[in-house]
């Protein structure tokens, strides 16, 4: 009897517990975690692609959480139990990072983890919020700055793409062989862009959305192979490194 | 038949001497094996604080180094209130004076005496940001907004580590008092680390835009 109760009391308190954890921290459902719903299914399943081969690339784990509010928290605590929580980075490497964007407070955090301070500096991350995503949420267009925010990250903590194994075919490689470059020129406009002033960021943008666009072709229908196919999401390396770096912003 | 039986005797003796010295070993084993066990335990919640503080301290070298080049950004970019720039280079300078020992801090009263000077610098840090938002040509430069990311950047790590630290070493200290850790503890002199105390700002939100005045580091 005694022994039944206990057990019924321990699963409560665990049930409680895991209770608390989900309302604190958001359980994510692969690269892009949107509970904000700033993207339309297909804006998801395109970003989520992109940092999938990243991963797969690099080995740098980039993710995206959008959260409709903070609910009183400061955004640089929430982010940082985010990805304490989920694991982000490789373990030992520690070589994770969060893009993290809070609809009602209007506030966007880069939480960089210990891997990728050195790349991903205070000032890159202060950089890319200002001059990359900012401007692009601003004028509403919130794929574009998430994409591009995410694209800025990636050519910040280096690495490449990679093209996923099996059944991936020619339109993808496409894409990837323009990655590259692609990475070149947003990096350029990062760097360029902030000394100028504010415009001069955001005038690549749309090119290279074209250019990722172009590239992409028809492959529409086709991307609902990525959680078919051997290089879907299998979940964060379980590193969660972080002790406070990166940069916030707002738009 | 005498000597026999002194024989048996004999050897219940032996076999009793036998089983005491096992008993005596069993506990031996038990006892050392506790005493490992907790000794390592002690080590790894020691080396977890110690590796928060280091944190903080790295971190707080930082922001020390960021200053002069902060400062020199604002005197080139206009023509600053010099009163609050007096401030953080006054700040910086009992910083540099107020240095703890090597090692974890072990004395409460060194401890809020170097806690104290830092947070006197990250306030007048943030009174100069502050103050920064009345010259927008100088919040216009790209070398006075690259500081300003790496001082906010600074000043949450360095929110950051103090939290990590504070249950580092709550988690060290409570584990050290209970027995029967605290014979080891005594045994190996392992001495409580003192402890930070947590303010009002740590315990809800990290402020960081602008806040540095409100979140006293």
């Amino acid at each position: 009897m005694a022994r039944a109760l206990s057990g019924a009391l321990a699963s409560a308190i665990l049930l409680a517990g895991l209770a608390c954890a989900a309302e604190g921290v958001p359980a994510n459902d692969g690269w892009v975690t949107d509970r904000a719903g700033f993207l339309g299914p297909e804006q998801e399943r395109a970003l989520e692609a992109l940092m999938q081969s990243y991963e797969a690339g690099s080995g740098n784990e980039v993710a995206l959480l959008t959260v409709p509010e903070l609910g009183g928290q400061t955004i640089e605590r929430y982010a940082l139990e985010v990805g304490r929580a989920w694991g982000l980075g490789k373990t030992e490497r520690h070589n994770g990072a969060l893009l993290l964007v809070a609809r009602a407070e209007r506030k966007i955090r880069i939480e960089v983890g210990r891997g990728l301070e050195g790349n991903v500096t205070d000032s890159i991350s202060g950089r890319i919020i200002r001059d990359v995503i900012s401007p692009e949420f601003k004028r509403g267009n919130y794929y574009q700055g998430l994409r591009a925010g995410v694209e800025a990250l990636h050519a910040a903590a280096g690495g490449d793409y990679a093209k996923i194994s099996g059944g991936r075919e020619g339109r993808r490689s496409r894409g990837a062989g323009l990655i590259p470059l692609i990475l070149f020129v947003i990096l350029i406009a990062v760097l360029r862009g902030g000394r100028r002033g504010r415009g001069g960021g955001g005038g690549f943008t749309p090119w290279i959305l074209a250019a990722v666009l172009a590239s992409r072709g028809s492959g529409r229908g086709h991307a609902g192979g990525w959680s078919s196919g051997g290089g879907g999401f299998g979940g964060f390396g379980g590193g969660g490194g972080f002790s406070g770096g990166g940069a916030s912003g707002g738009w | 038949m005498g000597s026999r039986e002194s024989g048996a005797q004999r050897g219940l003796a032996k076999a009793g001497c036998l089983i005491a010295v096992g008993v005596v070993l069993l506990l031996a084993l038990i006892l050392g094996g506790m005493l490992v066990s907790r000794y390592n335990g002690l080590v790894t919640q020691q080396e977890k604080a110690r590796a928060a503080w280091s944190e903080i301290d790295n971190q707080y070298k930082r922001r020390y180094d960021l200053v002069p080049q902060l400062v020199s950004t604002v005197q080139g970019a206009a023509d600053f209130e010099r009163s609050t720039l007096e401030a953080v280079t006054e700040a910086r300078a009992s910083v540099g004076r107020a240095q703890l020992p090597a090692g974890l801090p072990t004395d409460p009263k060194q401890l809020q005496a170097y806690v104290a000077a830092q947070q006197g610098l990250g306030s007048a840090l943030g009174r100069l940001f502050a103050v920064a938002e009345q010259y927008p040509a100088l919040k216009a430069t790209q070398n006075f907004l690259s500081l300003q990311d790496q001082l906010e950047g600074t000043e949450n790590r360095i929110a950051v580590a103090r939290r990590d630290y504070i249950d580092a070493v709550r988690a060290y200290n409570t584990y050290r008092r209970r027995f029967p850790t605290n014979f080891v503890a005594g045994l190996f002199g392992f001495d409580p680390l003192a402890q930070l105390e947590a303010e009002a700002a740590e315990r809800e939100t990290p402020k960081v835009e602008f806040g540095f005045d409100k979140n006293k580091d």
